[in-house]
């Protein structure tokens, strides 16, 4: 029955496609001068390369984190070249009209069609392939509400005021190795800006695409929501199917100011490597939010790609009644490995904090949730709720919990439940016996699994993401 | 003894008592009876005091105090009791430890002298007795891994116990069997002494005729719309709510 | 590496006896894996400053003591008084079935048996269990033969009242069908540092019944462990009590090596001042159809720590298994602080697995059950609180034991409540 289950989960990696596009790459390694000249690449000012050099020399005496449940063979970061961008872009197309065709093409393929007229209404886009934003549509109707949603690289120019007061501010340049590798080589990523009672128009949303080899994709988002805003937004990310590991290290940052609301929605599925686990992207990513008073910010992740997962989207609540949220589908299949989890830190009064974790394991995978709940000693009536919820697909997968549960407050309550489960043959055999096949009996029982994350997401990614579920689970069951 | 005045209460904003006027004497037995939904329990909880029943508005007294104006605690100190319709388990707290202390704390506010642990050994076992629960129901976790039936009875020994002047019996008859049924009202018809004052909580007539109410009162949609003698509990049973119009008939056809 | 360390391991080298082999093999164990620091995991949220530079107290006085009298039990007392067992095992009444002996007195087959057990129950990774396996010479083996059901418990008690360096060891082996009742106590509040750790071998459908009591409170510093490796059809009830102090740390690994075996673990812990415990329990479901579960639930008051680490393991083979784990906390004051780990990690589909784990939850809808029965706020928090530790005290198979405890417990609770 399990090897019935396994074939139904057998996936095909849609976006695995090559694009054919001239690009200037650097050669590969990492030392000051390719810092140097990244920033000089995107024009930036002093203060910015400071701030890079300042990372780099940092990293050079940080070790890599070996604490997480998986195993994969050193990452060379001397072999990984730190920067890529397609010859086109070097003009700084001002136009869509001016960009090149095909690499309209390759997000026309990825179902991401970035002509204003084809796109799905309300959805903005910035579109980054490999360390460049190739375009960001909407911007004049976002302007009109005074949102700024830009490239990262954009509003270092643009908005250098902004992006010097926030940018570390949530993830500081030394808070972990890859934070600090990121800090030092980031080429580009989204910048959003919220103004004060604004509600976005619009939701925004960035699509990453690795395409180079041997290129490493390091990309910084940063989003500032003013007193009283609101704004979603979505993230996407593919990569060609090779037989190379890629990394893919980034940082996002949140800050939610007083009564702001930050949603944040990822839908990952980097190439994941094939049945044997050769190659695949590894993700090592560090997402971290701030909120202050009776600020909101909710995390919902549906994790499907990449050959090893290092990512924990996690809150900081800082001011009095914020609330924290973290929804999470991880699936893992082949040779995956996964450690995601979130981290809750209470630091105010009255903070909530909601932790939903989903995770499937099949094939020879390993899926680990690890999260942390923090109660500081002054956050009285502070509430933390967490479920974790396994289910095993085979008998060769592995599904893992690791909670840290830490409190200083005697009013704070922390509930943290998790369970484990398995396709049963019972519920197989019901919905076989109801006309439904191997198939999409599995991907009825796993969607009904995922059902409480699911429901977070914004409705065009709830779509986005229930095929990226059934692509998974689709395969060849006679 | 017991006074509300155009009270009004919400539960999570939503208002369930909605101008409820009420008054027992000493001695007073008084039924209250409603469909499904009317406010019935609400209404205990709110006299007893309970987070998350808000009073919005009106008046309570209790031998001339604001009730409303009181904690939980001392509300029962005062001498108000309310059996519960789904008495609360306390794994590892034992019914002994319970009632010794709470006997104490009332017998405190009235001036006397707690009870020694032998003094209350012996009316415990007596009112184990009187409401037919075995003596090792004294050593076992409050209300733990009881039946409904035995957690209703203890409800009634705990009564007994703290002798309150005023009880709500919010719906002690349900899911009772008949005996059972009996046990319960034995229990309370022996602490009828002219002075105490019951309000009998309860869907069905059928605990009236076990416990002969002075009063009684129908609730729906949060106010009493009817009162009468005990002869309107046998119309009440005879053609149900009908009389309240068209939506309760539904309700509970 | 730290100086108490190597001075421990330069100590070692006077130990010689036919466990010989596996001391110098531990020994070289503890070179390889060196001084847990802060990033060793399982050593994460307990400090070992107050060890690491410590200089080795050596007391070999033989100091009389005796271990309190639990009323309507009947016991076989074996005392450790600083690390030096006082008891004359030679003289012991016992009943048919046990054999009782200390390492230094145990012959060709017992040394055998002993030899068979010794760090091989006890999963090599911890410090002081490497430490306790190259030192203890102190050792007592408890053998009960296959089929015996012996009635009184066997209590092998830990006491200090000197400063002292101490390490004791038992080793229990329970024969095929048996059934025992071993109980290990601990008490002492002096600057001392003891290590005690115990394997146990539970046969074939063997029962043992288990208590570990480490009441050390004040300046003890006591680091020990409590293994059990269990055979198939064989089941084990186990109740552990910590209270805290300046350093406490225990560690119960359960191993089905054996299917259908079944496991109850139930502990408490009760802290205040600046005590710190720190339980680590390991659950390793090795085969398939074993049932474990543990419940564990402590209460922090004044400015104490709890440290709890709760791991259960499904090999790949281990179908069927049910296990649970079960921790809660209440922490009572501002100063308190509960660090509390519950993990799975399963390699098998077809399993049952849940654990959970709470920091101070009160249930509302039974505070106001008590306070509508005239009860005062605080008196209802105070039986609710201890009423959850009370719970798993009306677990403990043995009355006797349970109502000697209770009032032990109630009384330190109480004295918690003060402050």
């Amino acid at each position: 029955m399990s090897e019935q289950i396994d074939q139904a989960l057998a996936r095909k990696y849609d976006a695995g496609f090559y694009s054919e596009i001239e690009s200037e790459t650097f050669e590969s390694g990492l030392d000051e001068s390719v810092i140097r000249r990244i920033s000089e690449m995107k024009g930036e000012p002093e203060w910015m390369l400071e701030w890079r050099l300042k990372a780099y020399h940092a990293w050079l005496k940080m070790e890599e984190p070996e604490w997480a449940h998986v195993t994969y063979p050193k990452v060379d970061f001397q072999a990984i070249s730190y920067y890529s961008a397609p010859k086109s872009m070097q003009d700084k197309p001002k136009s869509l009209d001016e960009v090149d065709p095909e690499l309209l093409r390759t997000y026309e393929k990825l179902g991401i069609p970035l002509h204003e007229q084809e796109m799905l209404a309300g959805v903005a886009v910035d579109a980054v392939f490999d360390s460049v934003s190739v375009v960001t549509t909407y911007r004049e109707k976002l302007e009109e509400a005074g949102v700024i949603f830009c490239p990262i690289s954009e509003a270092v120019h643009k908005h250098p005021e902004l992006v010097k007061k926030y940018i570390g501010s949530v993830v500081p340049r030394t808070d972990n190795f890859y934070a600090a590798l990121n800090s030092a080589v980031f080429t580009d990523g989204s910048f959003v800006y919220i103004p004060k009672g604004v509600r976005c128009p619009m939701e925004l949303s960035t699509y990453f695409r690795i395409n180079e080899q041997n290129t490493g994709q390091f990309e910084r988002t940063l989003i500032v929501a003013e007193e009283g805003s609101y704004v979603s937004y979505l993230e996407g990310c593919t990569a060609p199917q090779r037989d190379e590991n890629q990394l893919h290290a980034a940082v996002v940052e949140l800050v939610a100011l007083d009564d702001a609301q930050i949603k944040y929605s990822t839908v990952q599925n980097w190439y994941p490597g094939d049945e044997e686990g050769k190659g695949g992207i590894y993700n090592f990513v560090t997402k971290r939010g701030i909120c202050h008073t009776n600020a909101k910010i909710s995390w919902t992740q549906v994790e499907t790609g990449s050959a090893v997962t290092w990512k924990y989207p996690s809150c900081v609540l800082k001011g009095d009644n914020s609330v924290g949220e973290f929804y999470s589908v991880a699936l893992t299949r082949g040779r995956q490995q996964a450690d995601t989890g979130t981290k809750m830190i209470h630091l105010g009064k009255n903070t909530r904090s909601t932790i939903i974790s989903k995770g499937i394991s099949a094939g020879k995978s390993n899926n680990a949730y690890r999260g942390l709940v923090q109660m500081g000693p002054r956050a009285d009536g502070a509430r933390n709720f967490t479920e974790c919820d396994s289910l095993l697909i085979g008998d060769q997968c592995g599904a893992h919990t690791f909670p840290y549960i830490e409190s200083r407050n005697p009013t704070a309550i922390v509930e943290h439940e998790a369970t484990t489960s398995k396709v049963s043959d019972e519920q197989l055999f019901l919905c076989q016996q109801r006309g439904l096949d191997t198939e999409k009996a599995v991907s009825m029982i796993v969607n009904g699994f995922c059902k409480e994350v699911f429901k977070e997401l914004p409705m065009e990614f709830a779509v986005e993401a229930g095929k990226l579920l059934e692509i998974s689970l689709e395969g060849s069951v006679g | 003894m017991l006074k509300i005045s155009n009270l009004h209460a919400n539960v999570e904003d939503k208002a369930i008592i909605k101008g409820l006027n009420l008054a027992v004497n000493p001695g007073e037995v008084h039924a209250i009876m409603g469909p499904n939904g009317a406010g019935k329990s609400t209404l205990g909880y709110v006299l007893s005091g309970r987070d998350g029943y808000e009073v919005s508005g009106g008046e309570v007294t209790m031998n001339g105090k604001d009730l409303l104006d009181m904690d939980v605690e001392v509300r029962a100190r005062e001498g108000l009791f309310l059996a519960f319709q789904y008495p609360v388990e306390i794994p590892g707290v034992s019914n002994m430890e319970f009632m010794k202390e709470s006997v104490n704390a009332i017998r405190e506010e009235r001036g006397e002298s707690p009870l020694t642990a032998a003094e209350f050994l012996k009316k415990a076992k007596e009112a184990c007795k009187q409401v037919q629960l075995p003596l090792d129901f004294l050593k076992r976790g409050v209300n733990e891994g009881f039946s409904g039936g035995e957690k209703k009875r203890n409800e009634i020994m705990q009564m007994i116990l703290l002798e309150p002047s005023l009880c709500i019996l919010d719906e002690s008859d349900s899911g009772l069997d008949v005996d059972a049924l009996q046990v319960v009202a034995d229990g309370v018809n022996s602490q009828r002494d002219g002075k105490r004052s019951f309000i009998v909580v309860t869907h069905y007539q059928r605990l009236l005729d076990y416990i002969k109410p002075d009063f009684v009162h129908i609730l729906a949609d949060g106010k009493i719309v009817k009162s009468g003698d005990a002869s309107l509990a046998l119309e009440v049973e005879k053609s149900g709510y009908a009389f309240l119009g068209k939506q309760y008939e539904e309700a509970e056809a | 590496m730290s100086q108490w360390l190597e001075q421990v391991i330069d100590n070692a080298q006077n130990v010689s006896d036919f466990l010989s082999p596996a001391r110098d093999a531990a020994l070289s164990e503890l070179k390889l894996q060196g001084w847990p620091g802060r990033r060793t995991e399982s050593w994460r949220f307990t400090p070992l400053s107050s060890v690491e530079k410590r200089v080795v107290v050596e007391n070999k006085d033989v100091t009389t003591a005796s271990a309190p009298v639990i009323e309507n039990l009947e016991v076989i007392d074996i005392v450790f008084s600083n690390g030096q067992l006082i008891t004359d095992t030679a003289s012991l009444a016992l009943p048919k079935g046990v054999s009782i002996c200390q390492f230094k007195d145990a012959d060709a087959d017992q040394q055998a048996a002993i030899s068979s057990l010794y760090g091989k129950v006890k999963p090599q990774k911890h410090t002081f269990g490497l430490v306790n396996d190259a030192l203890a010479e102190n050792g007592v083996f408890i053998d009960v033969a296959a089929g015996a059901s012996i009635e009184p418990v066997m209590r092998i008690s830990n006491l200090s009242s000197q400063p002292c360096d101490a390490h004791t060891r038992l080793i229990v082996r329970l024969g095929d069908g048996a059934r025992a009742t071993v109980m290990e106590f601990g008490e002492g509040s002096c600057e001392s540092l003891t290590t005690a750790f115990a394997e146990y071998s539970i046969g074939y459908k063997a029962h043992l019944e288990h208590y570990r009591f480490a009441m050390f409170t004040g300046k003890a510093k006591q680091v020990g462990g409590s293994h059990f490796k269990l055979s198939e059809l064989a089941s084990l009830n186990s109740t552990l009590v910590g209270y805290g102090s300046e350093l406490s740390r225990l560690d119960v690994d359960i191993w089905h090596a054996g299917e259908f075996a079944n496991a109850k673990m139930n502990a408490i812990y009760l802290l205040a001042e600046n005590e710190l415990f720190d339980l680590h329990s390991c659950i390793e479901h090795a085969v398939p159809n074993g049932t474990t579960e543990e419940n564990a639930r402590g209460i922090i008051g004044d400015g104490a720590k709890a440290v709890f680490n709760g791991r259960i393991h499904i090999h790949r083979d281990a179908q069927k298994t049910l296990a649970e784990l079960n921790n809660r906390n209440l922490l009572l004051s501002r100063r308190g602080i509960i660090n509390t780990k519950p993990e799975l990690e399963i390699y098998a589909d077809d399993v049952k697995c849940a654990h959970g784990a709470t920091v101070a939850e009160i249930d509302d809808t039974a505070l106001y059950y008590l306070l509508t029965r005239g009860i005062s706020r605080s008196r209802a928090l105070v039986m609710l609180n201890f009423g959850f530790v009370q719970e798993l005290v009306a677990q403990i198979p043995k009355t006797a034991i349970a109502d000697w405890l209770l009032p032990k417990l109630s009384k330190r609770f109480a004295e918690m409540e003060v402050k």
